[in-house]
């Protein structure tokens, strides 16, 4: 529940101000919830859209209802199933290089956890991406600190990441991914720059909720 | 097709060119091994739908389930081992997603025959047959190849391994005519004191055992499992019932396999005696193919023996 609080403002922006829902693959946008841990959240907002109604959210998990633990694309609003990390960003990469190919005006958010950046298929992705001139790709990565086994510092440190991922070739940003206009004027900024865009978004774990905000549990007890 | 190919690769990187004019949004993806799978034969003609993502294989199969859902037809070409190293982005991406991606494993079996174990695939079929809603082919020769693979590219969507060797393919299927649909065997000899069932290039060994057997007055059937997944059951058990011992050969592990394929089908359905030919264990290098074969027996000698022991029993 932490890793889901901590990227509510990120998605409720991109739901609610930038993702485009039609029908086509080529001039809708695309939003990839590569952290799918956070489903929650996703389903919360998919709700706010008229996607899914309200009162299923509460069935969460469970057998009578299509909201699985982790996104599943049998869930209307839902691009790519998720739940095994590392997998977004080059599912994204191969939406945003069709949708450039046939002229497409769509645009692909892939959201991403900062733990996840552990995986190596990131590395195998990002390196793809960086030179084929994807200017309608966009990663945000929630920087909440932690992965499942404690502080991202202790398990595994990437304070290095923004430093790769620019050398690398992408366009780098950082923001504070509670700060909703903070969140907004980034977004603006990547969305015009002529290459693959990462933002950083600082946040806290568990946001929102006192006994859980920078902590690794997993829920209120 | 009218010119003459004799190795499984040159097939898959002419078919592929050749279906890129008529299937506009076909896409090849393949990971560093353009070359050495033909993939580049397709990229050459079409460079701006051809898409090598460098050594990155577990990238390549997610990035191939983007391009399927954004709308493209994807191929993957790459080595059929180094494809299993991303066989929970195929599980979980393709598989779950039901994406329309077809993955091309070339350098199957004992085909890469000088790099040894590393490079010889032989758990592939057992591993993509597991993965719900993936369907897995398993051509004979390049006529197979030639008779399937625009079929499946063209009219079978979602998710489907072809497994195809390097050069080794010795003619096989020339003289028989049937037509490709997926989830058919076909029974290439008739026969009702055997059946012998194989998958790739092994089918020669199959043929030649028939024709030895005969001699011997014996009748063998054989049949071309090249549709490992969906699997024939009728079919299988029309063999089973009027032969009543079955013989499975494959260039393979026999855990999981062809033999498994078959016997998960016949125990439920009319169970009868079987033997299953196959390798257990990693490869190793050699000079040739055939050394291979016969070193792991693998050949038609292997299919007599089994048989004439089936047959005393």
């Amino acid at each position: 529940m932490g890793s889901t609080l901590s990227c509510v403002e990120i998605l409720t922006v991109l739901l609610r101000k930038y993702v485009k829902i039609t029908s086509d693959p080529l001039s809708k946008d695309w939003l990839i919830l590569s952290k799918g841990h956070a489903a929650p959240a996703l389903y919360a907002l998919l709700a706010e859209n008229g996607l899914i109604p309200y009162e299923e959210l509460i069935k969460l998990q469970s057998l009578e209802s299509r909201l699985q633990g982790h996104p599943d694309v049998m869930i209307p609003g839902v691009d790519m199933s998720t739940g095994s990390l590392g997998q977004g960003l080059s599912f994204g990469i191969g939406v945003a290089i069709w949708i450039k190919s046939k002229g497409g005006s769509g645009r692909v958010y892939v959201v991403m956890g900062d733990g996840e950046l552990d995986e190596g298929q990131v590395w195998e992705a990002m390196t793809d991406a960086a030179r084929r001139n994807l200017d309608n790709l966009t990663v945000i990565i929630d920087c909440n600190g932690y992965q499942l086994d404690g502080r991202l510092s202790e398990v595994k440190p990437k304070h290095y990441m923004p430093l790769v991922w620019s050398v690398v070739g992408w366009e780098v940003f950082l923001c504070d991914g509670h700060n909703v206009p903070n969140i907004i004027s980034t977004l603006d900024e990547a969305i015009r720059v002529k290459a693959p865009t990462v933002i950083f978004a600082k946040t806290v774990r568990g946001r929102g909720l006192k006994q859980l905000e920078g902590t690794d549990l997993q829920r209120v007890e | 097709m009218t010119m003459t190919i004799n190795s499984p690769r040159e097939a898959i990187g002419l078919v592929l060119a050749e279906l890129g004019s008529e299937v506009q949004d076909l896409v090849v993806i393949t990971a560093d091994v353009g070359r050495a799978t033909r993939a580049y034969t397709f990229g050459r003609k079409f460079p701006e739908r051809y898409f090598n993502v460098g050594i990155a294989e577990q990238h390549m199969i997610s990035f191939a389930a983007g391009l399927a859902s954004a709308g493209a037809i994807p191929v993957v070409c790459a080595f059929s081992t180094f494809i299993m190293r991303a066989w929970e982005q195929i599980r979980n991406t393709i598989g779950r997603m039901s994406s329309n991606v077809k993955i091309v494993g070339t350098h199957a079996g004992f085909s890469d025959y000088a790099d040894g174990s590393s490079h010889q695939s032989l758990e592939d079929i057992a591993l993509m047959r597991v993965i719900h809603n993936m369907s897995v082919v398993v051509p004979a020769d390049v006529k197979d190849i030639l008779r399937s693979l625009p079929v499946i590219v063209k009219d079978v969507k979602g998710p489907l391994y072809f497994r195809v060797g390097r050069d080794y393919s010795p003619s096989i299927t020339d003289d028989y005519d049937y037509e490709y649909r997926l989830g058919k065997a076909y029974i290439v000899e008739e026969g009702d004191d055997i059946a012998i069932i194989a998958a790739g290039p092994v089918l020669l060994e199959a043929l030649e055992a028939a024709r030895d057997l005969k001699r011997l007055g014996i009748k063998a059937a054989v049949v071309n499992l090249m549709n490992v997944k969906p699997i024939d059951e009728r079919t299988l058990e029309k063999v089973a019932r009027s032969c009543g011992r079955i013989i499975t050969i494959e260039e393979h592990s026999v855990l999981g396999g062809i033999g498994a394929a078959v016997a998960e089908v016949l125990t439920q359905k009319y169970p009868v005696p079987m033997k299953f030919i196959g390798v257990t264990g990693y490869g190793r290098s050699a000079k040739n193919v055939r050394e291979l074969l016969d070193f792991y027996g693998l050949n038609s000698q292997s299919i007599i023996k089994a048989s004439l022991e089936l047959i005393k029993l």
